[in-house]
């Protein structure tokens, strides 16, 4: 029997402050529920035990600035949340678990390509540094996220933007009333993964029927369209309808159903903050709809009371937003700087704002436009106000050889122009190399 | 002046040991009558001829009673009444017993969802609640949180029929409800037979005059008075019996790998710094599921006569007995006979040995050479065997969930093992072992009677689990079951340190157990959060006495 495996990492000694949602209280309740029940008992279901992540492993998928080493200490939670969802995805790959549920806190799905601190509760982006860890060791080539945290996954699209080989899909409520107020329906992909990114802002209110028929309707095509190697569930669970932050209708139950319609090899916990009407439910029915057990008899003590949007009304609104999807062409603009190497090079200028610290992050993005494989990345990265400026040079797996030489370039002038550079990261996919340069003590590999 | 006696009952024979001031006196085995154990504990005890009983400070009893009791299915028809609430369906999980549901519904923080239906228990009639005495287990889902459900139910009962025999599952304070079940189900279904065996022991002993103490041995390696222990308690108390023995003989920091080899089966466990590891879950006995606390230990079907069968390939050992070994006189080659053969033990018969080892190979193969290599073969699957299992139990220890960012960033170091062989076929396969499992191996002593030395030099364990709600203003001890109002503040510090010093000596007291070194964990202190505020916080903490032995004993 292929069983179903549990990671279940509640870090009791950590939290982003006392009061804060994201505290050692989070997953208490969830874990007396699971225990109570027994769930761990049942013969389909394998427990296993949190690793650490390496830097190497997170420096794969993001850039952490100014250094690496700036972060001490203060990245061993989200670390072992990182490896904790490699040591459940390697089970899966290897065949060991039929699916698995990474049930750890702190989140990742707002960290992005380039970090410079915590942001919406989030610093390493747990299944992005899963996803890149597979592709490195194991060869995956396709990997679908479906993101069912109400929030955007603007981390995780920002790290997969221009990457034709995943498909990233964000279910969430809409941006112009929820953080991070990004994620609309016109964010499709970069000019080499044009259409691999996919965003269903959903109205507030939206209920378990709805969802549903968002996903049967929408995502599955989609998914069933890409055909991936593996599909992995972001699972944020403050759709609830008890959910502080957030204002849907999804109950624990529903979100028993999310699970059985997606059929992901791997559900890794986001947020979701009702950590007692909720958590303790909607987990319970995750586990046991990836089981294969009956989920039906999960019911939160709170009932639902108050107005759901009614599919007749849901259902027009889709319809309207999968229209308009469909009419939104590529809309780039090309810019070289004068040391690029040859090729035509996409800029893409944004903002990140950084919720906890308070502080904003200006982003120039370049990307070699190629028709054979994800292109060369040029990232230049400034915390405002200081002006000191990051880079990222990455060199994407499978790398065609003219991005390949493009990214030894620009890596290569970067460390003979530096004037104005703190530090950079080369991060080179194709070879798995990944060299942090930083103004005083210059390059080291990690 | 120190004088223990340990019995141990075992399948076929029972053996006792006197030991003073930590040297075996006298030792004597008698065959195990098992529908009569206390009259072969007693047979066991005179057989020991103590001059002076009188002296006697202790006597701990390692019995199969109940273990024997569950697994041959002795046990009277127990109700088994739950309220199983929402959450996963209990029929998902394979119950070895029939039982009813009943509506009601308890949180996980001990607040109560949906109040019990009278109505459902005025139905209740209907089954033999007027047989005499009708045992009656009730048990609800977060009943260890809030036993409100089970009271009601029971006073309800109670007053329908005063000779209920009555068990409430929150007295088995642990999370799981399917093993919380099975656990008082089982416990209560051993009672009447365990409390039957107490009384005739007591009496037997106390008409020899002798005032001793008697104790009874439980699978955690501890030892509890006769008249306090939990009858479910005492199961497998055999394996936990020979790590404690070895414990005996062990510098009292070393981490021992313990292999017990026996005629049929091979029993590990596993010391880590002089400490016994516990298992992560209860045992499991037969189809059931328990809380019951345990050493982390291993038995496998392999030992010194086990079969060997000629086959195609070779030979296979097979995981039963038929008998002695051939060169004891029995009809069949088993380890015993390569272990001869090759000189590795000197009891037995060296030509039977080899008779043996013939029977398994082609007559044109029956040469030294090839007898050689076959015994060397018999013997490396046998201790292939037991590596498999070791190895499974140290997995098992370094695969320990862990739920916070310290214990990752601190895993368990790899220790210097050594290991500890006793048993029958001990001697034959040490180098061996020693070789396939890469530690130095060292022969036990007294591997006749090992199971009732480590009885003997057992003491108790203690552990006292507080889980303190002061916004819910409530706390249980999971142990004992015990819950109750807290009275004190909010967020308590020093206080609840304090708190749990109390319930450790109440318990001591109520138990008759003498603390030595009871060791605490760190508190863990969760804010409970409502609207951003802190409202209150929920404490975790506990105090152990771990399972370990009163001394060493010296050959």
């Amino acid at each position: 029997m292929k069983q179903t495996g549990i990671l279940f990492f509640p870090a009791f000694d950590w939290s982003l402050g006392d009061s804060h949602p994201e505290r050692e209280e989070r997953l208490l309740y969830t874990q007396e529920q699971l225990f109570e029940e027994g769930i761990l008992d049942l013969p389909q279901i394998k427990q296993f035990s949190p690793r650490v992540a390496s830097l190497h492993e997170g420096l794969r998928a993001q850039a952490l600035f100014p250094t690496p080493g700036s972060y001490a200490d203060t990245l061993d939670a989200h670390l072992i949340a990182a490896g904790s969802a490699i040591l459940l995805g390697e089970a899966r790959v290897r065949g060991d678990i039929a699916n698995g549920f990474v049930l750890a806190r702190p989140p990742g799905h707002h960290s992005g390509a380039t970090v410079w601190g915590n942001r919406g509760f989030c610093t390493l982006n747990n299944e992005a540094i899963l996803v890149n860890h597979l592709r490195a060791l194991f060869g995956i080539k396709k990997i679908a996220i479906v993101d069912t945290d109400v929030h955007h996954g603007d981390g995780t699209q920002d790290i997969f933007y221009h990457d034709p080989n995943v498909l990233f899909i964000s279910l969430h409520q809409d941006g112009r009333t929820l953080y991070p107020g990004t994620g609309f329906i016109n964010e499709k992909g970069g000019p080499n993964a044009w259409d691999q990114t996919l965003n269903i802002p959903l109205p507030p209110g939206t209920g378990d029927e709805g969802y549903h028929y968002v996903l049967e309707n929408w995502v599955l095509p989609r998914l069933l369209d890409f055909a991936p190697d593996l599909i992995i569930n972001s699972a944020g669970q403050d759709n609830h309808f008890t959910d502080p932050l957030a204002s849907m209708n999804i109950t624990a139950g529903g979100y028993g159903r999310i699970t059985e319609l997606l059929q992901p090899d791997l559900a890794v916990l986001e947020g979701g903050y009702s950590i007692e009407g909720a958590l303790p439910y909607v987990n319970l029915a995750i586990l046991l709809a990836l089981a294969g057990e009956d989920y039906h008899h999960v019911h939160e003590p709170q009932k639902l009371d108050r107005p759901v949007l009614t599919l007749a009304t849901l259902k027009p609104y889709i319809q309207g937003l999968k229209k308009q999807h469909q009419t939104i062409r590529p809309n780039f603009t090309l810019q070289n700087k004068a040391f690029f190497p040859k090729g035509n090079w996409v800029y893409i200028p944004h903002n990140v704002y950084y919720d906890t610290d308070g502080f904003q992050e200006t982003r120039q993005d370049y990307i070699r436009q190629c028709g054979h494989c994800a292109g060369t990345v040029y990232i230049e990265s400034q915390r405002s106000p200081s002006l000191q400026k990051s880079i990222l040079v990455r060199i994407p797996f499978q790398a065609c050889p003219e991005c390949e030489q493009a990214g030894y370039d620009l890596w290569d002038h970067l460390l003979h122009h530096s004037e104005d550079t703190t530090s950079a990261l080369l991060q080179n996919q194709l070879n798995d190399k990944l060299s942090v340069w930083q103004r005083k003590e210059g390059l080291t590999q990690f | 002046m120190s004088n223990q006696v340990g019995i141990d009952v075992g399948g076929t024979y029972t053996d006792a040991v006197f030991i003073h001031d930590g040297h075996i006196q006298y030792t004597a085995k008698v065959p195990t009558r098992s529908e009569n154990i206390v009259e072969t504990l007693v047979d066991a005890f005179d057989t020991l001829k103590i001059e002076d009983e009188t002296s006697i400070n202790q006597i701990t009893v390692s019995t199969t009673l109940v273990t024997n009791a569950i697994l041959q299915d002795r046990l009277p028809p127990v109700e088994l009444l739950l309220f199983s609430g929402n959450g996963m369906k209990a029929d998902a999980f394979p119950w070895p017993v029939s039982y009813r549901e009943l509506s009601g519904e308890i949180d996980f923080r001990g607040r109560e969802i949906e109040p019990p239906d009278q109505r459902e228990w005025e139905r209740l009639q209907t089954f033999a609640l007027s047989e005499e005495p009708a045992h009656v287990a009730i048990v609800g889902k977060f009943s260890h949180r809030n036993s409100l459900h089970e009271e009601q139910l029971a006073n309800y009962l109670r007053q329908r029929n005063p000779s209920l025999r009555l068990a409430l599952g929150h007295e088995w304070g642990k999370a799981n409800f399917y093993r919380r079940s099975l656990t008082t189900y089982l416990n209560l279904g051993v009672s009447d037979l365990y409390n039957q065996f107490a009384l005739q022991l007591q009496t037997a002993i106390t008409a020899r005059n002798i005032k001793a103490p008697i104790a009874i041995l439980k699978a955690d390696g501890g030892v509890l008075p006769l008249a306090k222990i939990r009858p479910i308690d005492s199961i497998y108390s055999g394996p936990a019996a020979s790590v404690l023995a070895a414990l005996t003989q062990a510098e009292t920091t070393a981490s021992s790998i313990i292999v017990d080899i026996g005629g049929t089966t091979t029993d590990m466990g596993l010391v880590l710094s002089g400490v016994p590891l516990l298992s992560s879950k209860g045992a499991q006995i037969g189809p059931f599921s328990t809380l019951v606390r345990t050493l982390a230990v291993r038995s496998i079907p392999v030992g010194g006569d086990s079969v060997i069968r000629a086959t195609d390939q070779g030979f296979r050992l097979e995981s039963y007995r038929l008998g002695p070994a051939y060169c004891l006189g029995g009809n069949v080659p088993t380890p015993t006979d390569a272990m001869r053969y090759l000189g590795l033990i000197s009891y037995g018969n060296e030509q039977l040995a080899e008779e043996g080892l013939a029977s398994l190979l082609p007559s044109d193969r029956r040469t030294p050479q090839f007898f050689y290599e076959l015994a060397t073969a018999v013997i490396d699957t046998m201790v292939e065997r037991i590596a498999e299992a070791v190895d499974s139990l140290k997995r098992e220890w370094q695969e320990e969930p862990a739920y916070k960012v310290w214990e990752v960033l601190h895993p368990h170091e790899t220790q210097a093992f050594h290991t500890l062989v006793s048993g029958g076929g001990a001697r034959g396969i040490t180098a061996a072992l020693g070789k396939r499992l890469r530690t130095p191996v060292q022969l036990g002593n007294f591997p006749e009677v090992s199971n009732a030395l480590g009885s003997a030099m057992a003491r108790p364990t203690f552990d006292c689990t507080l889980q303190l709600d002061t916004y819910m203003k409530r706390y249980r001890v999971e142990e004992t079951g015990e819950q109750g109002q807290w009275t004190g503040s909010l967020r308590p510090y020093l206080e609840v340190e304090k708190f749990l010093d109390g319930l450790v000596q109440q318990q001591a007291t109520r138990y008759e157990i003498e603390i030595q070194d009871v060791e605490k964990e760190p508190f863990d202190f969760f804010p409970i959060v409502k609207g951003y505020k802190t409202v209150g916080q929920i404490v975790r903490g506990a105090a152990h006495q771990r399972p370990g032995v009163i001394g060493r004993v010296h050959v």
